[in-house]
């Protein structure tokens, strides 16, 4: 096992982080930019260390200033957390090119997994079905032909990244040409890196992904799935597990299927394979994530595991702690990102100082936030302030509890969307697990909190 | 000193052609500073410190602290906007995370112009030069060479000459 790690990423993702080294008895390094002097994270920490201005191009995404961190400060590992630098197979190459330790993939295993047209075929051959997509595209000439082979309408995707930065849905080769401008601008700022591919889209999805933990010595596991289908143009809002859409026999199918083919194409870490599910229960394998991911406290809580300890040993080179059979599944959860965005304006992120933070409580309640009243709250980066995870021996329970938690949360200071979530826990078609990824664009958040409002 | 007609065609030259391109190249970049030295002469443009890059009003670094300084370090959060620090002036600071090496023949007393090279933090092999922000006198090193210093750390202090 390691004795020091370096955390190269910020906000709640870096204190889940330091929390998992302190249960494993790690020591801590939490390398940060000017921004975040006064992080949680950098304060929890054992140790600091600052590797640049607020800029992430300069700090969270300099693989040679993260590096450089690690090496001074003695670190025998890099946890990269999710975005930044979490699938960048140079990076994880570099890192063990100086004798570190990435945690995640192996730099081979990365690169086989880095081309998403690439991931496709490769787990297509190992029985998954997936869903028509393109090859990385070259130029605007390129991805216009691209679309016309698959058939509007397709989706726009970043191979650096999820989170649906740098994400369009289009109907015509007009949209397309439009969106793919924004959307290379949104990559090039989220990732480091403009390469677009399209993908099928499908009308009235569900989003299902399946966690996997594998260990260098070929030991699999799946640990269920998580259904987010609360999206809001491609951004998780809402994440839940199990998935309301799923019978038995089609979790089951899901599962198995899901593990043996990541198993069988050699993958290794934690991971996410992510499908989309049709009206008629039909899944279509879409992506694998090689990191861990903003959601995983969901499975976290039905599964009683801590995944990202389990991240940090495969890493380190020991075998995976449990067995399918030993990993049970109980009652349901569900996670609310809270993020600073204005939902009466267009989701309009705010920054700004945090003058009353206090997190819920009671039985099944989790809160992983980095905030404190005071914090300030910085403009640079993404707006996730926290994630409240809720936990029920059923789903309703689940969703008892969620209200109940979500009214006692208070963050001020800043506007939150936590007014879009307590309509959403009034919503028919949330409430019968009926949701699908594009209900909420399609509707409009505005119309969508009206009308439950009206309701009552 | 008299000029010659030699320096007259060199003080016409800077003023009609090197400034004027140096302006454009400086409003263009993302510099704070240029500078350009040929045979006797030499021309320096500073942009206003208006307006100034993220640098310029960074805290002081928190160089590898104990979970036990993390009270001081929330502490000038207290203000709803923490007024920019000025930039403490003469303060060298590091320009990456790395090891510093002191550039040879540079020590405390040493006469600096803004600009002038006083050693390097090496980042994964690359040397990164660190410079002093004014004229002046090297009044206090910080660190030592061979020393591991995070981005923006102080490394010395020098007494800028009035």
């Amino acid at each position: 096992m390691f004795s020091r790690v370096l955390i190269a990423n910020r906000g709640e993702i870096a204190l889940r982080i330091v929390r998992a080294c302190r249960c494993l008895g790690i020591t801590s390094v939490v390398a940060y930019s000017e921004a975040d002097r006064d992080s949680r994270a950098v304060q929890l920490a054992d140790e600091a260390i600052c590797v640049g201005p607020a800029e992430s191009r300069r700090s969270y995404l300099s693989a040679a200033s993260i590096l450089s961190a690690a090496i001074v400060t003695g670190c025998e590992a890099i946890h990269p957390g999710y975005g930044f630098l979490s699938e960048d197979d140079t990076f994880a190459e570099m890192t063990r090119a100086h004798g570190l330790t990435f945690i995640g993939p192996s730099p081979e295993v990365l690169e086989r997994f880095a081309s998403k047209a690439g991931t496709r075929t490769l787990l297509g051959k190992h029985g998954l079905p997936t869903i028509p997509g393109s090859g990385m595209l070259r130029d605007d000439a390129h991805a216009m032909a691209e679309a016309d082979k698959i058939g509007y309408p397709v989706l726009i995707k970043p191979s650096a990244g999820g989170g649906g930065k740098g994400m369009r849905m289009v109907r015509s080769p007009r949209e397309l040409q439009q969106a793919m401008t924004i959307c290379r601008s949104e990559a090039l700022a989220a990732f480091g890196d403009d390469s677009l591919y399209l993908e099928k889209w499908l009308e009235d999805n569900r989003h299902v992904e399946v966690q996997v933990m594998v260990d260098r010595f070929g030991n699999g596991v799946h640990v269920g799935e998580r259904d987010c289908s609360v999206q809001r143009r491609h951004q998780k809002i809402v994440e839940e597990g199990p998935s309301p859409a799923l019978t038995d026999d089609q979790r089951t199918a899901l599962l198995d299927s899901a593990i043996k083919a990541v198993l069988a194409a050699g993958y290794e870490n934690v991971g996410t394979l992510e499908f989309l599910l049709d009206r008629q229960g039909n899944w279509f394998f879409i992506e694998i994530n090689c990191r861990i991911q903003v959601e995983h406290p969901v499975t976290e809580m039905i599964s009683g595991l801590d995944i990202v300890a389990e991240q940090i040993r495969i890493a380190a080179g020991e075998p995976l702690s449990v067995k399918q059979s030993d990993i049970e599944l109980r009652g349901h959860a569900i996670e609310f990102r809270i993020n600073a965005e204005d939902v009466a304006h267009d989701f309009r992120p705010g920054a700004g100082r945090i003058e009353t933070y206090l997190a819920p409580g009671g039985p099944g309640v989790r809160m992983d936030s980095h905030l404190y009243s005071g914090y300030e709250v910085p403009p640079y980066y993404d707006s996730l302030l926290g994630k409240l995870i809720v936990w029920g021996p059923d789903r309703a329970t689940a969703i008892a509890r969620s209200r109940a938690a979500l009214d006692e949360l208070v963050v001020d200071g800043v506007v939150t969307n936590v007014p879009l979530h307590r309509a959403l826990l009034r919503n028919d078609t949330f409430l019968n697990g009926e949701f699908t990824t594009n209900l909420l664009d399609r509707v409009g958040s505005a119309a969508f909190m009206a009308a439950a409002d009206a309701a009552a | 000193m008299a000029g010659n007609s030699e320096e007259r065609a060199t003080i016409a030259h800077l003023a009609d052609e090197v400034v004027p391109t140096l302006i454009e190249r400086l409003a263009k970049s993302e510099l704070g500073e240029l500078e350009v030295r040929q045979d006797g002469w030499r021309v320096r443009l500073r942009r206003a410190v208006d307006g100034a890059a993220p640098d310029d009003h960074a805290a002081q670094p928190v160089a590898r602290h104990k979970p036990g300084a993390a009270a001081q370090t929330a502490a000038h959060a207290g203000e709803p906007h923490p007024p920019r620090r000025e930039p403490q002036r003469g303060q060298v600071k590091s320009p990456a995370v790395g090891y510093f090496t002191l550039r040879g023949g540079v020590a405390v007393g040493s006469k600096l112009r803004s600009g002038d090279n006083i050693g390097a933090v090496d980042m994964l092999g690359v040397r990164q030069e660190v410079v002093s922000p004014v004229d002046g006198v090297l009044k206090s090193l910080e660190v030592e060479s061979g020393q591991a210093v995070e981005f923006g750390q102080a490394i010395g202090q020098v007494e800028a000459s009035v």
